[in-house]
């Protein structure tokens, strides 16, 4: 009937201070967090005591999760490589009410407490998304019977936000890529009356996720978004611009290959189709596996998959100044239109000029003066 | 007779606007910097001297007829067609103020050969009756008196006459099989004909078969000047008629500019068939002389001089070399110009200039160039190898009170010439 949480039940009026405590997170530890978010948010650091006192007396609120068209990839970023950290323990109070892949229940009673949730936290819960939505063939993914569709715009009806976790969710992701066979589509495609947050990212930094949900719990709103509807403070900023290859990029050192002196030495990988001077993460300054590295760190070029159509930006392993369509096609058909009206252009010309020379009247020195005087 | 027409010279325009004149005027970037190579712009600072600007009644042809977006202007009434009114308009930029010298055509950005385009421009002007009275008269007397200059046949025997007494020699006419054919300017019959002696002597001392011939000895071309094909075609087919009854190996041009380009460049264009005989400048021919040794020279000048290249000979011509190779082989105080060879400045009366009336007093004005160039050298005499150049320099010298000499090449080279005394009979090897 109530929430089941895959480990541990509470009562659902516990703060978050409490129960972190009752983990045994110190309040050095739990302040350390506060700090660590309130930089990474690019909060004054004036906020820091407000985040704490903000995050000690929340109350859990109401998590609905759901997953469609997707590789439950981003719940594996999120769980389970950081599974011992303190943002995991975020997770342990919020009420998460509903997630398919972590809940105990199965069948009517998962059904029934994610009804129970809706009814209860009407107009309070977050709806969680991560997957795109077909709209091609309801059929294509259902959940208990249920069109994707429909479980989004039935649960969507009474969350206060929604946070759409993963570049499916956010963007559409890979089920979108030419040529989309499943009709599929993000988020913000089909709910357009509630706030949106986009985390994306193939999956995302886990830090991001749970730096969204404690603006949420600090303030009761959602944070700041760029353009696309990402969290400024995550995604304000360039991969290229922090990356820290970046001073051979300038000095135009690059690896050409991936066994050559340039990629062992650590040059830019630009050549080889890095996206970091296209995309906005933060993987750069927070890297993953726990502050561990990124991509580039390893010898990888970025894929910019935080990024819409990351996937359809022509190939991983092509240089971003190179044209991504079927450029020689596209030239091809350009040259030929060009020159065959360039040849009918030049065609009349002559036929012009040939017209006229047949009309050749020659010129002889008594036709010079028109006045007829001399 | 029949009377010029406004259609009869835009139906000439028509048939000029060639291949090369369709890519100039859509390559135009509009750049103005033709304006800075025109002496008459220099020497102005009126922009209508701009060269390409004294093509637009054909530009507008071009675009009216020849291209897409032209012809949909002409479809809705925006492109008005030329009138006689205008090419009338555009005669003073058109003749008066070109010399052809090609200057424009150097700077061009996008490579336009401005001049190639004027030439071709003044052949609707003529058809039209468009072209200059004084240019008219000269092409009329060319074509009906055989010289621009009205200088007939007798004329030039008295000349001959003249070199038989002061130099023993004869000049010889009509020689069949001679290796070189002279034609002449009439400028040279009439105020230059220590030309003629000069080049008795040099052939002589080298031992060259050389003739002139009765039937075409004008090297000059009007048609060329004026713009009308026809007329220039007739006048180059009077030489090459002549040329080849004689059987000759090269005919030599005269120092003369256009008479070069006359023949030389445009000549088998003209008659549309490549010559039997070579053409080349006297100047060459010179230079090869000296190569070979056969001209021998004593002596050096020691006046500081200085040389004014022709356009057609060293711009449009390509003869660049020789005349200075000439120069140092007499004098040793030759000093350069600045922007010397391809570069140097028109001295403002080619391209039939100097036979037009209406263009007197805009053409002591672009003198003005010349003058600052030879007081900057502080010369002592000036030297050329074109009659035409040579009476504008002349002119311009003397209109503004300087005191330079102007000679020609051959004929200080002649003054310079080594003589062997038996020269009736024996040939030198």
């Amino acid at each position: 009937m109530t929430a089941i949480k895959a480990e541990s039940r509470r009562p659902a009026d516990e703060t978050l201070g409490e129960a972190l405590r009752s983990h045994g997170i110190s309040r050095r530890g739990f302040l350390k967090f506060c700090a660590t978010t309130a930089s990474l948010m690019a909060l004054p650091p004036a906020m820091i005591p407000v985040v704490a006192s903000a995050l000690e007396k929340a109350r859990r609120p109401s998590v609905i999760w759901l997953s469609f068209q997707e590789c439950t990839g981003c719940t594996e970023s999120l769980t389970r490589s950081h599974a011992t950290t303190i943002e995991s323990l975020i997770f342990d109070h919020i009420s998460l009410d509903y997630h398919h892949t972590l809940q105990a229940a199965s069948g009517t009673a998962a059904e029934a407490a994610r009804e129970a949730a809706m009814r209860d936290n009407h107009g309070q819960y977050l709806l969680i998304v991560d997957g795109s939505i077909p709209l091609g063939n309801p059929g294509y993914s259902t959940i208990a019977g249920v069109s994707n569709l429909d479980m989004l715009r039935e649960t969507a009806e009474g969350a206060a936000g929604i946070i759409a976790i993963g570049t499916c969710a956010a963007y559409g992701g890979l089920p979108h890529a030419a040529p989309n066979p499943t009709g599929a589509v993000s988020v913000s495609e089909i709910i357009t009356d509630k706030p949106i947050v986009n985390v994306p990212g193939c999956p995302p930094i886990p830090v991001v996720i749970t730096g969204v949900l404690t603006h949420f719990l600090t303030f009761g709103t959602l944070p700041e978004l760029d353009s696309i509807g990402r969290p400024m403070a995550f995604y304000g900023q360039n991969i290229h611009d922090r990356c820290y290859r970046r001073s051979f990029y300038d000095r135009g050192l690059f690896a050409e290959t991936f066994d050559d002196e340039g990629a062992r030495k650590g040059w830019c990988l630009y050549k080889l189709g890095c996206k970091g001077p296209v995309t906005y993460n933060a993987c750069a300054t927070t890297k993953w596996n726990n502050g561990t590295s990124f991509p580039i760190e390893s010898g990888h070029p970025c894929l910019g998959c935080s990024e819409p159509d990351f996937w359809d930006m022509g190939g991983f392993y092509r240089t971003l100044s190179m044209p991504t369509g079927h450029f020689s096609t596209a030239l091809g058909y350009g040259v030929a239109i060009g020159a065959a009206a360039g040849l009918a252009s030049a065609l009349l010309g002559r036929s012009e000029r040939d017209k006229a020379r047949s009309a050749h009247e020659k010129v002889s020195v008594d036709d010079l003066d028109k006045g007829g005087s001399s | 007779m029949t009377q010029p027409s406004l259609e009869k010279g835009v139906n000439i325009l028509r048939e000029q606007i060639d291949g090369p004149v369709a890519a100039f005027f859509s390559s135009c970037v509009h750049c103005g910097m033709c304006a800075e190579a025109c002496l008459f712009y220099t020497e102005t600072g009126d922009p209508k001297y701009t060269p390409i600007h004294k093509l637009e009644p054909m530009r507008r042809l071009w675009e009216r007829e020849f291209t897409f977006a032209g012809r949909i202007k002409k479809w809705l009434g925006l492109a008005p067609p030329i009138s006689d009114e205008e090419l009338e308009q555009w005669q003073p930029v058109v003749y008066d103020s070109c010399t052809l010298c090609g200057r424009c055509s150097m700077v061009c950005p996008v490579g336009n050969d401005i001049t190639y385009m004027i030439r071709r421009m003044r052949e609707g002007m003529a058809a039209s009756g468009n072209a200059p009275q004084g240019l008219i008269g000269a092409t009329t007397r060319a074509v009906k008196l055989g010289s621009p200059m009205g200088v007939k046949l007798a004329t030039l025997e008295a000349q001959a006459r003249h070199v038989k007494i002061s130099t023993g020699l004869d000049v010889p006419f009509d020689e069949e099989g001679a290796e070189y054919m002279v034609v002449l300017s009439s400028m040279e019959v009439v105020n230059y004909p220590e030309y003629l002696e000069a080049i008795t002597r040099i052939f002589h001392e080298a031992g060259k078969r050389w003739t002139i011939s009765t039937e075409a000895f004008e090297a000059t071309n009007s048609g060329i000047q004026i713009g009308v094909s026809d007329i220039a075609a007739e006048l180059v087919g009077r030489i090459v008629a002549a040329a080849e009854k004689l059987q000759v190996k090269t005919v030599i041009t005269p120092e003369c500019g256009h008479a070069y380009t006359a023949l030389r460049w445009e000549g088998p264009n003209l008659i549309g068939r490549p010559f039997l005989f070579k053409v080349r400048h006297i100047l060459e021919v010179l230079d090869d002389l000296r190569e070979q040794g056969l001209l021998q020279t004593s002596g050096m000048e020691n006046d500081r001089i200085t040389f004014h290249d022709p356009c057609q000979l060293v711009r449009r011509g390509g003869v660049v070399d020789p005349p200075r190779n000439l120069l140092n082989m007499v004098s040793n105080n030759f000093v350069e110009m600045e922007d010397h060879g391809t570069m140097n400045w028109c001295c403002g009366a080619g391209g039939g200039v100097s036979a037009n009336e209406a263009a007197d007093e805009i053409r002591l004005k672009a003198f003005k160039r010349k003058k600052a160039q030879l007081e900057s050298l502080e010369v002592e005499t000036l030297v050329t190898a074109c009659a035409n150049c040579r009476i504008q320099l002349e002119e311009g010298i003397e209109e503004n009170e300087m005191e330079i000499p102007v000679v020609g090449i051959t004929e200080m080279l002649a003054a310079h010439l080594v003589e062997h005394p038996s020269s009736d009979e024996g040939e030198q090897p």
